[in-house]
């Protein structure tokens, strides 16, 4: 009798196993992450060895504070005018340049309050059609438009990002150095330059080695 | 004790054995995902590719992106491939730490095949390869050769370093944008010209303003082998398509083959995968051989006429069946799902043209140098004036004519 009813319990333990095993989906996070707003300077759970929003923030936040604390700009009388030329990607990572150098200007133009100026270099063709379109009366002018107002630039404004990568069974290894300068228009000096370096590494699971 | 009480607790062993195992198998085989439909295939790569991209199992995406990324890149539709190759670049770039299918397709009763594909490096590198050709098309060659870099780095972890990041192609490009940017690319090309077993790159022509990436050929395939189909293993190498030439007005060049996709498959040595999958055959073989004793020698137990004997001779045998059972759960299948797609030789040839309209053939050719009838492919091109150059790309499975 008593052999019966471990026999009995021991079936409808196995045959509950059984079944709370079928229930499992198996599947980690089966309904999804919910959408998780972060800060762009904090590192996220989906990343990577290569550039990330937190170097962007990083690198672009020091170079403004490089610019801004420049002498010839935080006393020049007036504002020098800058000109953004590409930055050159050189590390194994493809990147949009231009992010770099829109989110410099656009903290320097935020937090500088006029102390530099730029010069939008990148929309000069339509500027040029606007003011061939004033100085043949094809469309309005408040000024006379034979008068030269585009202006020259003072310093120019360029970066490089140079990489050194490292793969091996332990893992990948990537160092990004950040470089950026401000060149004199009139003499070519570098009159700034500084730099910034990220290094991460990472390892996949063993069922991708 | 009587002997029917000995028998029954004999019997009770043993279906609580069966039960337990049963249950193992449960657990183990129904913890997956519920099953959905696949999709089924119309025959039309690029809409089947879509339709597995989006309600094809996770796991494959990877794999349908880069298909389908290359099936649109040969028909000309440039944004397409640009989307899905970004979005399998933006997968395989985030794969470090802890991933819980590559976690469960390493245990012994997960298949190889469950984890979510980003491919062999040699697939992972063609991606970038391909993705680099988009960015040369777009006027990017700077990120061009960022993505050539990393299809090399791809290649670099190889077991035996004479063949560590070889790809000749890839350095050599990766030199040509160098140059043309203004810097030194001389290292990249003597690494180009060392690595190359086929044939040497040509040298720089620094005029040139059409740049032409031409692929041929029929991919490695994997395949599995081993007493469980627990070794990886590439099959391929050969095509009857051997070289190429391309035409332009009077101008021609040779598309010879510079990287062989089957010697980068099959040159990367093992792989840690490997060895977790011959521990899953030997535990299956060990299991099976172990069930197999327990089985036959708890019968041989269970006709004894002692009853004690009897008894331990059927525990035996449910213990024969349970370890049986594990056996069978046990799965050291290596995964071969493959991008079938690629070719197999790889082919790059610069020319210096006038600005303007032009109609570009490419004919392919056999071992003997004769052009294999129906497979030339044509193109009308317009040459810019100026930087940026022409870029494009022709393949033996490219639809013709095009307008690139």
């Amino acid at each position: 009798m008593k052999s019966n009813t471990i026999t009995h319990l021991g079936m409808a333990v196995c045959i509950a196993a059984a079944a709370f095993g079928c229930a499992s989906s198996g599947v980690k996070n089966p309904s999804g992450t919910p959408v998780t707003e972060m800060k762009a300077d904090e590192r996220g759970f989906v990343t990577g060895t290569g550039v990330e929003s937190q170097d962007l923030v990083a690198v672009t936040d020091k170079m403004s504070r490089g610019i801004l604390g420049l002498d010839r700009v935080a006393r020049a009388t007036t504002p020098p005018n800058i000109v953004l030329e590409p930055v050159v990607n050189e590390t194994r990572f493809p990147i949009n340049k231009d992010i770099f150098l829109t989110r410099i200007r656009a903290s320097l133009n935020s937090k500088a309050q006029g102390k530099v100026i730029f010069l939008a270099r990148e929309q000069i063709a339509a500027l040029e059609k606007e003011r061939e379109l004033k100085r043949t009366g094809q469309v309005t002018s408040t000024s006379d438009p034979n008068v030269q107002e585009f202006k020259g630039a003072d310093y120019f404004l360029t970066g490089k990002l140079q990489g050194m990568t490292t793969k091996a069974k332990a893992g990948v290894s990537d160092y990004v150095l950040y470089t950026f300068q401000l060149i004199d228009a009139r003499s070519s000096v570098i009159v700034w330059e500084d730099l910034a370096e990220i290094k991460k590494q990472g390892l996949e699971d063993a069922a991708y080695r | 004790m009587t002997q029917s009480s000995a028998l029954h607790r004999a019997a009770t062993a043993t279906c609580v054995a069966l039960l337990l195992s049963l249950s193992s198998v449960f657990w183990a085989g129904c913890s997956s995902s519920p099953k959905k439909e696949k999709p089924k295939l119309t025959g039309d790569p690029l809409v089947d590719g879509e339709n597995f991209i989006q309600n094809g199992p996770e796991r494959d995406r990877v794999l349908w992106q880069y298909r389908t990324a290359l099936t649109a890149l040969r028909q000309g539709k440039l944004d397409l491939s640009k989307q899905y190759l970004d979005e399998a670049l933006a997968r395989i770039q985030g794969i470090y730490g802890k991933d819980a299918d590559a976690k469960k397709s390493r245990s012994y009763f997960r298949e190889e095949a469950r984890k979510t594909f980003i491919g062999e490096p040699y697939e992972r590198a063609m991606a970038w390869f391909y993705r680099g050709i988009l960015y040369w098309i777009d006027g990017q060659p700077d990120n061009a050769r960022a993505c050539f870099r990393s299809g090399q780095v791809m290649d670099s972890d190889t077991e035996d370093k004479t063949y560590s990041g070889d790809y000749v192609l890839f350095d050599y490009l990766d030199g040509y944008v160098t140059s043309r940017l203004g810097g030194d690319g001389s290292d990249a090309v003597r690494r180009a010209e060392t690595n190359s077993h086929l044939w040497k790159p040509p040298g720089f022509a620094p005029k040139a303003n059409l740049l032409v990436f031409v692929d041929y050929g029929p991919p490695p395939t994997k395949f599995a082998t081993g007493e469980y189909r627990e070794q990886l293993r590439f099959a391929g190498g050969k095509s009857q398509i051997v070289s190429a030439t391309v035409k332009i007005g009077e101008a021609s060049g040779k598309a010879v083959p510079y990287d062989d996709l089957f010697f980068q498959a099959s040159t990367r040595g093992g792989r840690v995968m490997d060895h977790v999958l011959a521990n899953k055959a030997v535990f299956k073989k060990s299991t099976d051989i172990a069930g197999t004793v327990g089985i036959i020698s708890g019968a041989a137990m269970a006709t004894s006429n002692n009853r004690d004997v009897q008894t331990a001779g059927l525990a035996v045998m449910g213990v024969g069946v349970v370890t049986k059972i594990f056996s069978a759960a046990t799965t050291p299948e290596a995964d071969v799902r493959t991008w079938d797609n690629l070719p197999l030789y790889l082919s790059f040839v610069a020319f210096e043209v006038t600005p303007g309209e032009h109609t570009l053939t490419v004919d392919f050719l056999d071992g003997q140098g004769r052009i294999l009838a129906g497979q030339s492919k044509t193109a009308t091109i317009n040459v810019p004036e100026g930087t940026p150059e022409k870029v494009i790309y022709v393949s033996d499975k490219s639809i013709t004519p095009q307008t690139l």
